[in-house]
């Protein structure tokens, strides 16, 4: 009886804890979020941007968190699709495998827009993108730059840290940067994987071969909080700001924060603020199925191109280099000041 | 060797057998280190042995408290997440960017006592938690504690907003960097862990006692072995060290992420398997795991070194579980003729 009063005591707590229902606000309609995961910084950050840009131009936005998982997301999709929402925002875990789903959504009348992971395989309503192939290119510019200044030419070895190899997004990143250093011979480049992006492996990775390639000149890592580990390993074996040139992709705060403290070069920033705002630009158009023209527009002060692909519109925003020069701007997302200023929806 | 040549064998020759299957794991280990010296480029230098006893210290602090756990005829899930609680909660209050709330104490060094006991109880109070549902409410352990795995790291989430806590006080980074005969102090606490933990699985009551129970938990009752007790500070301590795995994480990486120590639970399931522990209860010694443990990092180290894709890590690594289990398998047979 006690054992059964127990379980009693602890299944009502543990309901209890978990059923907190949201309220909810009148506005133009509901817009899903499907965000891949909740595990790093840009990720969470664009469920704050987003919901903060929608709501400025009227919309309601629930983020579903699909935790990394193709499966769970696609599943996500079709409940989503159940629920009839205005649109769907869709950043996807692997790009192609969710192509049925967009279709799936689209052909029952929901538009779906695409943030910062292009799709290119199936038409979509509206794509937001800074493109990864293309901060691979701007990590390479970066990186041509770096080693001249320091070696007076581009020579030496790199260290290339992906994140998890089952990830499209880093292996979009990694394709861009060696397609620019190919012309380079006299640049060895080593890469590895932090599985899973977890950062203790990034840092194992640097301490061994740091050991077995003591002459590395220069780490680049695809995303800013594997640095944090990367410079710890780096402070292990007695290095200081400087002794190591490092690198690394996506404008986490963290990275912003190694730049300061000078060990890190440059942190090659994906414009978080700029992509979601432009998403919430041209929400009414998407949701009312209206035409998007293509043309330059302001976002967030930033010159976007949009064009018509054959995927659909896509509007590509600048990403930048972000240096101790240019550190403390405020557009910069790492340094988290979302734009005060109301979202202007496209006319 | 047939059934009668074993049976023939003379005493020193089965003593040399027994001692060779108690240390199975060692000699594998002495072998791959001796193949990768040989045959991985830069592999054989004591800045790689160093880093190889370095790699070891986080899944091997957990691994120490899930095989007390398996040893005791349980199961714990929950050894990632905890440590990743309390490396998150280290993080936020003793990192001074990102979300790090940057608390400093007078003196400074009062900063490790007070974080370490803080991460060890935040561990234990997870353990206290699957100890009660497991014992007291007699609920199933892979459940509670699957349960708590995903529970807890989702409160990792929730509590870090899935930011990151950055530069951890220097007093506690200290330990991540200062070395000791070229192995870091944070290794060193690893190797203390291993060796009190052996001492006392091996040499105290307590120990005796939880291999007893997980050998046979009604045999071990009616002897007058307060089981249920056992079982539940077996729990409690497993949360403990994987809340002082979570410490050393924190400190190591200078902060916490959300995504801190995933993918370790498998590898601390290999290393105790590896490491000769059953997984149905009552058989194995901590020794044998941080062999284990050390042989898992040794592997991941050549592969860094060869370049090979990642992916390799983890075949090898399955392959290797399989491995140590057939030869598990092999050495109950070879036990069994023997006797």
């Amino acid at each position: 009886m006690n054992r059964l009063r127990r379980l009693l005591t602890a299944s009502i707590a543990i309901a209890a804890m978990t059923a907190v229902a949201p309220a909810f606000a009148d506005s133009k309609g509901k817009i899903y979020y499907m965000v891949p995961t909740l595990l790093d910084e840009f990720q969470t950050e664009s469920v704050s941007s987003i919901t903060k840009f929608m709501g400025d131009v009227g919309y309601e936005v629930v983020t579903l968190n699909a935790d990394n998982k193709t499966d769970l997301q696609q599943s996500q999709m079709n409940d989503t699709i159940l629920q009839k929402p205005a649109a769907i925002i869709l950043a996807a875990v692997d790009f192609n495998a969710l192509a049925p789903s967009i279709e799936k959504a689209r052909a029952a009348g929901i538009p779906v827009m695409i943030f910062d992971r292009q799709i290119t395989s199936t038409p979509s309503d509206l794509t937001s993108v800074a493109g990864t192939v293309e901060i691979g290119h701007v990590a390479a510019g970066e990186i041509q730059r770096l080693l001249t200044e320091k070696k007076g030419g581009v020579k030496g070895k790199i260290l290339q840290v992906l994140g998890d190899p089952a990830d499209p997004y880093t292996l979009d990143i990694q394709k861009g940067f060696e397609e620019r250093m190919k012309e380079f011979p006299d640049v060895q480049i080593i890469t590895l994987p932090a599985m899973q992006w977890e950062a203790s492996n990034a840092g194992t990775i640097v301490s061994d071969q740091l050991v077995a390639n003591p002459d590395i000149d220069l780490i680049f890592l695809h995303a800013a909080h594997l640095s944090v580990a990367a410079v710890a390993a780096l402070e292990a074996k007695g290095k200081k700001p400087g002794d190591v040139m490092l690198i690394s992709s996506n404008g986490a705060p963290v990275g912003l924060d190694l730049i300061r403290k000078g060990w890190l070069n440059v942190e090659v920033e994906q414009p978080l603020y700029a992509q979601a705002a432009a998403l919430a630009m041209f929400a009414d158009k998407v949701v009312n199925k209206q035409e998007i023209k293509p043309g330059t527009y302001k976002v967030l002060g930033l010159d976007s191109v949009l064009t018509i692909e054959p995927w659909g519109p896509n509007i590509k925003i600048p990403g930048a280099a972000i240096t101790k020069d240019n550190v403390d701007e405020a557009r910069f997302w790492g340094n988290l000041k979302a734009p005060a200023d109301k979202i202007t929806p496209v006319q | 060797m047939n059934h009668r040549t074993l049976r023939m064998t003379s005493p020193r020759q089965r003593a040399i057998a027994e001692f060779v299957l108690d240390h199975l794991v060692w000699f594998m280990l002495a072998t791959v280190l001796l193949a990768f010296s040989l045959f991985v480029p830069n592999f054989f230098q004591i800045g790689i042995f160093a880093n190889i006893i370095e790699q070891s210290t986080f899944v091997g602090v957990m691994a120490i408290g899930l095989a007390i756990v398996i040893i005791a005829g349980h199961m714990d899930l929950s050894v990632e997440s905890t440590a990743a609680l309390a490396a998150m909660i280290t993080g936020i209050l003793f990192c001074a960017r990102g979300i790090g709330l940057g608390i400093t104490l007078t003196p400074e060094w009062l900063v490790v006592p007070v974080s370490l006991l803080m991460a060890l109880a935040v561990g234990a109070v997870i353990g206290f938690l699957n100890g009660f549902f497991t014992i007291r409410l007699k609920m199933n352990a892979f459940i509670v504690t699957l349960a708590s795995y995903i529970w807890v790291r989702g409160l990792v989430v929730a509590i870090s907003g899935g930011r990151s806590a950055q530069d951890l006080s220097p007093s506690l980074r200290v330990i991540g960097i200062e070395q000791l005969l070229y192995v870091p102090l944070i290794a060193w606490i690893a190797i203390l862990c291993f060796a009190v933990f052996s001492f006392i699985m091996g040499r105290t009551p307590f120990g005796r006692h939880i291999t007893l129970i997980g050998g046979n938990a009604v045999a071990a009752f009616r002897a007058g072995i307060k089981v249920d007790r056992l079982m539940f500070i077996s729990f409690i301590l497993a949360g403990a060290i994987a809340g002082l795995a979570g410490w050393l994480l924190a400190i190591r990486t200078s902060g916490a992420t959300a995504n801190l120590g995933t993918g370790m639970l498998f590898n601390a399931f290999a290393a105790v398997v590896i490491g000769g522990v059953s997984l149905k209860g009552g058989v194995g010694k901590l020794p044998g795991v941080y062999a284990g443990v050390l042989l898992l990092s040794s592997i991941h180290t050549a592969i860094n070194l060869m370049g090979l894709p990642a992916h390799y890590t983890q075949v090898i690594l399955g392959l290797l579980v399989l491995a140590a289990v057939l030869l598990d398998t092999l050495k109950l047979q070879i036990r069994q003729r023997f006797a």
